[in-house]
């Protein structure tokens, strides 16, 4: 890779000397295969949702798109990896929003999402919401809330970690409603849903619970998404439910190492845009609960920027701390 | 009981000719990646997913299994030979399995856990077949307060495993706790023992620890030591166990299976226990507790049953719940997900051919493991005449890809090399690394479950003493804690008197 | 053979040493309630109880007598550390040919019996194996010719 690396760099500056118009330059990428770094082990959802995308990005590109997970220091090490790759069009992050608008907002890291890290398309949003176990009582959103105001820090939420997206949503559950929840963090979803099945905890908002909904095991109270899950027609979003600008977005996108050439972060936007609206992809996304919006690079820079605010705002709202 | 048209439907599956095939790559591939050190069954799930793809289901599902309890066959070869373990549970097979393969008996070693882990497996698999959704249902029973007793219970044994000194064992445990300790504390995202190093906020990887301990401080001494250390390739005894080695491993597998079996199904961390109690029980059981640690045979054969029992039956909250209970399960869920099967409690009824065609496979695997293994014994045993100045060489090479292979990072090369001098060092000082492994997997464990368990409880310490499942794995550990204790006090005050 | 200050001693002090470090360390990292036991917890309770079976060893070998220490071979133990750790530094850098020949070439160094004719046979087959297996075969991203100056050399040449 390494080798590939340095032939890429050589091949950029041959490029970029060459050519100031992009057609041709965004017509050869890519000539040889792309790395998508994942700062996560894999398994985890980020696997999963990087998965399709490298299958069907190498069909329609005609060139291997290479997963490599380097987890990590809670994605810290894989994404200052990517952050220091190079340039060229190959290599590029894929990376839930964790990396990019929470943990920056909580620690330093040894990269900085505005700046070292150039903007390529939206990957997936992840339409799940927040689980009860049945033997709690509350059968509904309403219910839940009444209950757990009648039983202040009785209920207890389960997280895929600190700092971690899920964390935040029952953050700003709790500032929304002013309701008292426990929070307990685990070591990762599966962690916590080993703890939330026999009722240990009694709540989590992960897309692994879904399959447990839908066998009954586990109450579907909400969808943290702008939109319902098609597959849970019934269960409100929080928006419907009265409780407003409440969601925290879990979003997946694709980065480039900053100062990868204009004209290949385009092209390869175009045809993430173009996947993402084609039947298949949605097919693919909707089977593990996501959906792909559509964004421009430009478009996706303001919307990190909008959601890190968001996060650090509630970050300091809720006093939460590491380190 | 329909149990029986379930298993044929399951056989229905598995032994069709591309399965089957399927079945011998996914064990072939596992087994040669296990026998090298650091390269896991994980790294190479992961490698070969996107590969899965152009499978059917069934077939992807059974090749990947077959990697993994492939890998765990081949990880126990490498323990036996060199010393290295690859992984938690082959560092009990390295204990006595080595010392065999010092004594010329690589051989029997080498059969004895291809046949106890061939028992296990089989015995496992017909527990999945007949218990599965019952048996999760008890693993379910665990709450936090009891994985902590468990863990409790562990470390005790620990103690009952060192063969020196046991106030040395003791301190080992101690010193690999707060080696455990190194890295981002769950609960409070506090950092511990880093010194500012961000390669080290994720601890530092077992197989590194293990790999430095046992591995690289055994070729320093080895190199260090001529004459000695030829002995390991001088004389070779007997490719197989003789009907003595059988006799004697018979109870410790059964033992060792069973033990392994129920471990395994706990999702928190209960596997890793399984081959390190098999250990303490059979020595514990021997009559000559003193030769565990100079190449007894149950020392082999119950840990290996016990490991790959537990292997097994990990397998089980991933096929009931679709939870996976580590890494390698992760893996095979994301191998369903790219077939569109979202894992989870419908799985048994929605896809009964991809279910029980799993589970009969695993059967088959094992069997296929034992024809591919045991002529292999040949070839691995001649290894070991090749000159010991060459062969150090290449476990040094192979320790060192190995652990570059885990991230493509360089600082863990250089905390190998650091806990490569601190194995030399215990030899030295004649401490036993085991104890310390031990205390550096469970450590940690315990730590998350003690806070864990007391935040459920809003703070209420009772809650261990509370729950009958915590209660009685606590009794159990302050028993085993006397039993071993007191006569190692009256040994102490006898050798006291006779200075 | 019994002695007053071997084995025994020397891992107390080990022991003893590693305790106060992380005693040392420790210090600040908090304590939390004992509802909510912190960080600092568990850090302390091992420090102190590593301590005290340190101690427990020394005071045991003086009182009672030792276990002779056997002679540390140093050239195996600085051949193999030195190795590993160049190893690291440069595999990224200089690729599996060269960082083969010169790690293996330094363990090579440890063993006081090493044959270099039947050595240099060795570690060109033992190159070839590995191109095959971890490259080819396993795919693994190391680069097998080197690619760039290694970090550490262009600190100390500029």
């Amino acid at each position: 890779m390494r080798r590939r690396e340095f032939l890429g760099r050589a091949g950029a500056a041959v490029a970029a000397g060459a050519l100031p118009l992009s057609g041709a330059r965004a017509a050869a990428w890519p000539d040889k295969p792309v790395k998508l770094i994942l700062p996560y082990a894999p398994g985890g959802a980020t696997d999963l949702l990087a998965r399709p995308w490298s299958e069907v990005l190498s069909k329609v590109f005609g060139q291997q798109f290479v997963l490599e997970h380097r987890g990590g220091a809670g994605g810290m090490i894989g994404t200052e990896a990517a952050s220091k790759a190079t340039p060229d069009g190959y290599t590029f992050l894929f990376t839930p929003n964790a990396t990019m608008s929470v943990l920056p907002n909580l620690r330093k890291t040894p990269y900085d999402p505005m700046k070292s890290f150039d903007p390529v398309g939206r990957a997936g949003d992840l339409v799940t919401g927040f689980v009860i176990h049945p033997s709690v009582g509350p059968k509904n959103f309403k219910e839940m809330v009444e209950y757990a105001k009648a039983n202040p820090g009785k209920l207890s939420y389960g997280s895929a970690g600190l700092g971690t997206a899920t964390q935040m949503r029952l953050e700003m559950l709790k500032f929304k409603t002013g309701i008292d929840i426990l929070h307990v963090p685990y070591r990762g979803s599966a962690d916590a849903l080993n703890d939330l099945l026999p009722g240990n905890v009694q709540m989590m908002n992960e897309i692994n619970v879904l399959p447990h909904v839908k066998a009954g095991k586990l109450i579907l109270l909400n969808i943290n998404h702008s939109s319902r899950n098609p597959d849970f027609p019934d269960v409100p979003t929080l928006t419907e439910l009265g409780v407003s600008d409440a969601d925290v977005p879990i979003w997946y996108s694709f980065w480039a190492p900053a100062g990868t050439p204009k004209e290949i972060t385009a092209a390869f936007n175009a045809k993430i845009v173009e996947l993402a609206n084609g039947d298949d992809m949605k097919g693919r996304m909707r089977a593990i609960n996501s959906q792909v919006p559509v964004q421009t690079p430009e478009e996706m820079r303001a919307y990190l920027d909008l959601d890190s605010k968001r996060n650090a705002d509630l970050i300091k709202a809720a006093n939460i701390k590491l380190e | 009981m329909d149990v029986f048209s379930n298993l044929a439907l399951g056989f229905s599956v598995a032994v069709s000719p591309i399965n089957l095939f399927w079945c011998f790559m996914g064990a072939f591939i596992g087994t040669a990646i296990g026998v090298l050190p650091g390269v896991g069954p994980v790294a190479t799930m992961a490698l070969l997913l996107p590969v899965t793809y152009f499978l059917t289901p069934e077939g992807a599902l059974i090749m990947l299994a077959g990697i993994y309890y492939g890998a765990q066959y081949g990880g126990s070869t490498t323990a036996i030979l060199v010393n290295v373990p690859g992984e938690a549970s082959s560092v009990v097979t390295a204990l006595d399995g080595y010392a065999m393969a010092r004594q010329g008996r690589a051989g029997p070693a080498l059969a004895i856990a291809a046949i106890g882990s061939f028992i296990a497996g089989c015995f496992a698999t017909v527990l999945i077949v007949i218990a599965a959704p019952p048996l999760t249902r008890m693993a379910q029973q665990f709450a936090p307060a009891d994985y902590f007793s468990l863990m409790l219970l562990g470390l005790t044994l620990a103690v009952v495993m060192a063969s020196g000194s046991i106030v040395k064992a003791i301190g080992m445990i101690f010193l690999g706790m707060l080696l455990g300790l190194v890295g981002t504390d769950v609960n409070t995202g506090n950092t511990r023992f880093t010194f500012g190093i961000s390669d080290l906020f994720d601890g530092v990887g077992f197989v590194i620890v293990a790999m430095g301990l046992f591995g690289i401080g055994e070729i320093i001494k080895n190199l260090g030591d001529p004459e000695r250390r030829d002995l390991v390739s001088s004389k070779i005894e007997g490719l197989m166990p003789t009907r003595e080695d059988l006799r004697r491993s018979a109870m410790p597998i059964a033992r060792g299976t069973i033990l392994g079996s129920f471990l395994g199904i706990l999702p928190g961390g209960g596997g890793v226990l399984g081959s390190f109690s098999s250990y303490s029980l059979e020595k514990k059981l021997s009559k000559t507790p003193e030769n565990f640690g100079k190449g007894m045979i149950e020392g082999v054969a119950g840990p290996e049953a016990a490991n790959n029992a537990a292997a097994q039956t990990s397998f089980i909250p991933m096929l009931t719940l679709g939870i996976p209970s580590n890494a390698v399960m992760a893996m095979m869920i994301g191998g369903m997900m790219i077939h569109g099967i979202v894992p989870g409690p419908q799985i048994m009824e929605q896809k009964p051919g991809l279910f029980w065609g799993m589970i009969a496979s695993m059967w088959i695997g094992n069997l296929m493991l034992l024809v591919l293994n045991l002529p292999l014994i040949g070839m691995w045993v001649k290894m070991l005449l090749v000159p010991y100045r060459l062969l150090a060489i290449a476990i040094f090479f192979f320790c060192a890809v190995g652990v570059y292979s885990l991230n493509n990072l360089n600082t863990e090369l250089y905390f190998m090399a650091f806990f490569g001098l601190l194995g030399y060092a215990f030899i030295r000082l004649g401490c036993e690394p085991a104890p310390l492994l031990l205390g550096y997997l469970l450590g940690p464990l315990m730590e998350v479950y003690m806070r864990r368990a007391m935040l459920l409880s809003r703070g209420d310490p009772m809650v261990f003493l509370e729950r009958p499942l915590s209660l009685t794995f606590l009794i159990i550990a302050a028993v085993a804690l006397i039993l071993v204790i007191l006569p190692n006090i009256r040994k102490a005050r006898q050798e006291a008197f006779q200075e | 053979m019994r002695v007053r200050a071997g084995q025994d001693f020397a891992t107390g002090i080990l022991f003893a040493v590693i305790a106060l470090i992380a005693l040392y360390i420790g210090a600040d990292y908090p304590m939390g309630t004992p509802q909510r036991p912190g960080t600092g917890v568990l850090p302390r309770i091992l420090s102190l109880c590593l301590l005290g079976t340190g101690v427990f060893l020394i005071g045991k070998s003086i009182l009672f007598g030792d276990v002779a220490m056997e002679r540390w071979v140093w050239r195996p133990l600085s051949a193999i550390t030195i190795a590993t750790v160049l190893f690291g530094l440069i595999i990224d850098d200089l690729g599996l040919v060269i960082t083969m020949a010169l790690s293996m070439s330094i363990a090579a160094l440890g063993a006081s019996d090493t044959r270099w004719r039947e050595f240099a046979v060795f570690l060109v087959i033992m190159m070839v194996g590995s191109w095959a297996l971890f490259i080819w075969l396993l795919g693994m991203p190391i680069p097998l010719w080197p690619v760039r100056v290694p970090k550490f050399l262009t600190f100390f040449f500029g």
